[in-house]
C-alpha cells in the first residue's frame, strides 16, 4: 500500500525538536499557492545537535535513499552536515532533507524569511513566498518557471487582501 | 436556487491564465485546512494510481 502522511511527518519532526524551514511546494501550498505537490521539503539546521535528532526522526520514519531504494542506502550524519540534498523515501512518505537551496541558502539564510504556521497541533516555519518566488526565479529551470505565474498570483492576491 | 434565466458567472483568470477564484478560495482556508486538503488529494490519486495498478 502506498502511503503518504504530511502531518504525521511534520509532527515526527516538530515533535523531536528539529529545526528546519519547510520549502519547496508544501511550502506553496501552505502559504495559499494552488498547486500539486507530493513530496515535503525541508531545510535543515546543521548545528551537531540537530543534525543527531533530525538522524533520529530519520531512522524511525525508516527513510533512506529513493534512489535504488531496494540497496535501503541511510543517510548518515555526514550526509545531514553537507549543503546537498537527499532524496529520501519513507514509510509516511517522500522526503527532502536538503542542506541549502537556491545559491547556497541555509536555515540560518531562511530563517527570517520564514513565518511560523499552526498545521493543527503543530507549529511549524514556512519559507514565505516572496522568498519562494526569488528562488525559482534565480534558479529558472523549466520545473520553476511553470509553477512561477501561481506563486506570483497568489502572492498579489495576498496582498490585496491585506491592504483591504 | 439561482433565478430562473440567469447566466453561469464568467471564470476570471489573470492574463497569463491562472485561476484567481481558486488562489482566492485557497487564501479563504487556514494552512491546516490546505495542508489537510492537499493530503486528502495525495491520498485519492495513491488510491485510484493503486486501483488500477492492480488491472
Amino acid at each position: 500500500m502506498l502511503k503518504s502522511d504530511l502531518s504525521a511527518t511534520l509532527g515526527a519532526l516538530v515533535k523531536a525538536g528539529v529545526e528546519f524551514v519547510l520549502v519547496g511546494g508544501l511550502a506553496a501550498v501552505l502559504d495559499g499557492a494552488p498547486v500539486q505537490t507530493y513530496d515535503l521539503d525541508i531545510v535543515h539546521s546543521r548545528a551537531a545537535d540537530n543534525i543527531v535528532r533530525l538522524l533520529g526522526v530519520l531512522e524511525s520514519l525508516d527513510a533512506v535513499f529513493r534512489i535504488q531504494p531496494e540497496r535501503r542506502l541511510r543517510p548518515t550524519v555526514s550526509h545531514l552536515g553537507g549543503p546537498g540534498h537527499l532524496n529520501l523515501i519513507t514509510r509516511l512518505g517522500p522526503l527532502d532533507v536538503l542542506g541549502t537551496i537556491g545559491r547556497g541558502l541555509s536555515y540560518d539564510d531562511l530563517l527570517p524569511h520564514s513565518v511560523e504556521m499552526d498545521i493543527g497541533g503543530a507549529l511549524i516555519r514556512v519559507l514565505d513566498l516572496e522568498t519562494l518566488i526569488a528562488i525559482k526565479e534565480e534558479l529558472g529551470g523549466e520545473k520553476d518557471r511553470a509553477v512561477l505565474p501561481i506563486l506570483r498570483r497568489t502572492l498579489a492576491e495576498k496582498k490585496a487582501h491585506s491592504s483591504h | 436556487m439561482n433565478p430562473a434565466g440567469e447566466p453561469a458567472p464568467a471564470p476570471e483568470y489573470s492574463e497569463d491564465g491562472v485561476d484567481l477564484s481558486l488562489i482566492r478560495w485557497m487564501l479563504s482556508l487556514t494552512p491546516a485546512e490546505r495542508l489537510a486538503f492537499l493530503q486528502r488529494r495525495i491520498n485519492d490519486i495513491l488510491t485510484i494510481r493503486e486501483l488500477n495498478a492492480e488491472k
